[in-house]
């Protein structure tokens, strides 16, 4: 029995985690100098009376004091309110499912143990050509962020929902193809080439092996980024895509802050149910 | 009648890398017969299994199944149809319910639509039901296949092996993760359901008295070559404990050497 | 058998609802040729066609290379403060410093509660307060990322310090070290991989927050972005995009690459 070759000497390993470490106080120290210097922000001009006074107003404005009819008293504007939840409600599952969908079908050649045939225990010459392009694409669409893509994407279409569900569900898409890739890649290949011992063929190894194994995995993550996303419809809305945060924007350009108390109110309710239902969800996949 | 050649291995190497897994290694087993591996870890037993298996390709020789070489089975299917595995363990799909690893022994025959629906509605019942009343686990058809035991797991590769109904049998120590009375019975079964088949059976083991109990002929394998390739009768105490002590000494004079 | 035979569909039933629920959603639209803009498609060829040339004017190039350092900066400075802010709460959260069960108790639902607040609300909707309560500060797009980030770091912290494995702490306890201690020698240390690639991964969102910070009127690359977009010159859009992406894929490699030498 020959000895394996000798293994690295430490030293080498550690130098690159020392060299982060000091390019994270450099770009820290370089930041806030130019923060400070370049951009000549001053932190005390914040807590200055002025500012002071103008924050107290404004907190006085959110919460309706001197104000005849606050609109979260008012019955019509709650109806108004839950029916624009309703509607991001809906945005949001709209975001999530396109992204689930695009996902589904474009994951298996992202895996890396796909692309080179170590999964199905098969070669093909354009499993790395594919794996490529389609992780090439992952990168993208997520390294854009939502509200980004909203901005274009409202040049194309109409306000609605359908736009902002559409940006979100491409900025997610990358993202979820990303960490359901790497479920992929972490499967113990062990079972599915038992399946293939038995005579399966790839897709029916597929649909046996790969998919009960990593659907569980895969249906966190969808709840998971589904509650990120009910997060982000209302930012994607301030672009005119439509729900709470359109409405939002329009509140904020009359200053009608008591309407803007109303839909935080809502939109932290919408947060906090949809934690609850994702969390419950998520309970019953496992 | 004569049984006929099933498995003929001509002069087979196998190298990973430096390491020479399998020097030239010659056999030849009939039909029926049931054979057991034997040898220190590291011997060879796995990879010659997975050879055997089509898993791996020998660098050189000829293998041939049934006097056809074997690279010229061509599909899974055809291939399932003449050899079947059993692995120690992790073989089986363990979120699966029991019922559909039992079935995977039939998917070789399945075209993909009847593949996708009998995910939902499982197609063939009766034939898992049976296999599973063999192995004594017809009340766990429905169970969720991580939920059992070590030995029930096997038993449920078993039931696998049963639908699938290849010639040939491989096993690769099938049973070295379980207790020894589990072992034991487990390999009772699998011995038996081979002979009542007729099918070929070729085991690795770890435990050299349940080879010499349950299998007619032992192959030793030491350092990729074999070692000795007898009936079981003729096994004699001296060579077992040659094959398995040269190899410790050997290791001892290696060591030696490094420290001196 | 029967509970077993419903265990059986479990699975299935619940992907069955939740694609229900998806299709469900797809009616609220009206599907038709109304949805789009009167000159949609036309923008939508130009900005596929335009990604295949962007604007690399030298103008152009400096101008996104300025954005990109300014977006990098304040994301830095908000996540140096998020961290700090994470250090201190989610201790406080995890209830490892506090003596006796009640206060433990109080101490998690706590502070657990006041980072759920903080990451509950977008960072741009805390921006756009700030930016409301103190003016067109750099510091209103800094604290906003402090404050949400400062919020999910918090709470992982707090998951992850409380997910250590006991014995080795057990060990450390026995040998008489004060809750103080334990946290220093104990928990950090067995969390520190963890915690580190996490802190990364938000690393590399913040710089996408730090770039649509424009949106309440800061600068940066999503200030550009805008600015192009209303002109409609869509190369000069992408190439502020390509400066993006370049900026997020270099943090995720370093991420990668930093991963990979801690778990050696």
């Amino acid at each position: 029995m020959t000895q394996n070759h000798t293994k690295r000497p430490p030293i080498r390993q550690f130098g690159f985690v020392k060299f982060s470490f000091f390019l994270s106080l450099g770009l820290i120290l370089f930041s806030w100098v130019f923060v400070i210097k370049v951009d000549g922000a001053d932190l005390f001009a914040l807590f200055s009376e002025k500012n002071l006074h103008s924050a107290i107003g404004f907190l006085k404005n959110m919460f309706g004091v001197g104000v005849e009819n606050p609109a979260f008293t008012d019955a019509e504007s709650w109806q108004n309110a839950l029916y624009l939840t309703f509607k991001t409600l809906e945005m949001s599952i709209m975001a999530i499912g396109f992204a689930a969908i695009g996902m589904l079908f474009t994951v298996v050649p992202a895996a890396r143990n796909a692309a080179d045939g170590s999964l199905t225990l098969s070669r093909n010459w354009y499993g790395r050509l594919v794996f490529l392009i389609v992780r090439g694409i992952y990168v993208f669409t997520r390294a854009i962020p939502e509200l980004i893509w909203a901005m274009m994407i409202i040049f194309i279409f109409q306000p609605g929902i359908l736009p902002g569900a559409i940006a979100l569900a491409l900025h997610n898409f990358g993202i979820l193809g990303k960490l359901c890739a790497e479920v992929i890649e972490d499967l113990d290949t062990r079972p599915i080439r038992g399946l293939a011992s038995s005579g399966a063929s790839k897709a029916q190894m597929l649909i046996y092996g790969v998919i009960p194994t990593v659907l569980p995995r895969f249906i966190t993550y969808i709840l998971y980024r589904w509650e990120v996303i009910i997060r982000t419809t209302i930012v994607v809305g301030f672009v005119g895509a439509g729900g709470l945060g359109r409405q939002f924007k329009l509140s904020m350009s009359f200053f009608h802050y008591t309407e803007i108390t109303l839909f935080l109110i809502c939109y932290i309710g919408l947060v906090v149910v949809a934690d609850l239902v994702s969390a419950g969800l998520r309970k019953g996949a496992e | 009648m004569e049984p006929k050649e099933i498995l003929t291995l001509k002069e087979i190497t196998k190298s990973y890398g430096e390491m020479r897994a399998l020097s030239p290694l010659s056999l030849r087993i009939k039909q029926g017969e049931s054979v057991a591996l034997i040898g220190p870890s590291g011997a060879g037993k796995t990879t010659l299994l997975n050879i055997f298996a089509s898993v791996i390709q020998a660098d050189a020789g000829e293998f041939e199944i049934s006097g056809k070489p074997a690279h010229r089975y061509t599909s899974a299917k055809q291939l399932a149809r003449k050899v079947g595995m059993i692995r120690q363990q992790f073989d089986l799909v363990r979120p699966l319910p029991v019922i559909h690893n039992v079935l995977a022994g039939r998917l070789g025959e399945w075209g993909f639509f009847k593949s996708l629906v009998s995910f939902i509605f499982p197609q063939e019942k009766d034939v898992a039901a049976r296999a599973l009343e063999r192995v004594g686990l017809a009340d766990k058809i429905y169970e969720k296949t991580a939920n059992l035991s070590g030995g029930e797991q096997q038993r449920v590769a078993l039931a696998r092996l049963l639908v699938q109904h290849p010639e040939i049998i491989l096993a690769d120590e099938p049973v070295s993760s379980l207790d020894p009375a589990r072992a034991e019975d487990v390999l009772a079964m699998l011995v038996n359901l081979a002979n009542e088949e007729n099918q070929t059976l070729v085991a690795s083991l770890h435990s050299v008295e349940l080879a010499k109990k349950y299998f007619t002929r032992l192959i030793a394998l030491r350092e990729g070559t074999v070692y000795f390739d007898l009936p079981v009768e003729e096994v004699t105490d001296e060579s077992l404990s040659e094959l398995y002590d040269l190899v410790e000494m050997k290791d001892n004079d290696a060591k030696a050497a490094v420290f001196s | 058998m029967m509970r077993k035979l419903l265990y059986f569909h479990k699975k299935n039933v619940l992907t069955l609802f939740l694609v229900l629920v998806f299709i469900l959603s797809l009616f609220s639209v009206n599907w038709g040729p109304e949805l789009l803009h009167a000159g949609g498609l036309n923008a939508l060829q130009e900005m596929v066609a335009a990604l295949f040339h962007p604007d690399l004017s030298p103008y152009i190039l400096q101008l996104a290379l300025i954005a990109s350092v300014r977006t990098l900066a304040y994301a830095v400075t908000g996540m140096s403060i998020a961290v700090l802010i994470a250090l201190i709460f989610g201790v406080l959260a995890s209830g490892l410093l506090s003596s006796g069960r009640w206060n433990r108790l109080l101490s998690m639902s706590g502070f657990r509660g006041l980072l759920g607040f903080m990451r509950a609300i977008h960072e741009l909707v805390w921006a756009w307060l700030f930016v409301v309560a103190f003016g067109l500060t750099p510091y209103a797009a800094i604290f906003a990322i402090a404050i949400h980030y400062g919020g999910i770091l918090g709470r992982i912290f707090a998951d992850m310090l409380n997910d250590v494995p006991p014995e080795p702490i057990q060990a450390l306890k026995a040998s008489g070290a004060s809750r103080f201690q334990l946290l220093l020698y104990g928990y950090f240390p067995a969390a520190a991989a963890d915690i580190l690639s996490y802190v990364m991964y938000r690393f590399e969102c913040a710089i996408r927050s730090s770039a649509i910070m424009s949106f309440v009127g800061l600068g940066g690359l999503g200030y550009q972005i805008h600015l192009s977009l209303t002109d409609l010159k869509y190369d000069q859009v992408w190439t502020f995009l390509l400066f993006l992406i370049a900026l997020v894929v270099l943090v995720d490699l370093w991420s990668q690459f930093l991963r990979k030498r801690m778990v050696a």
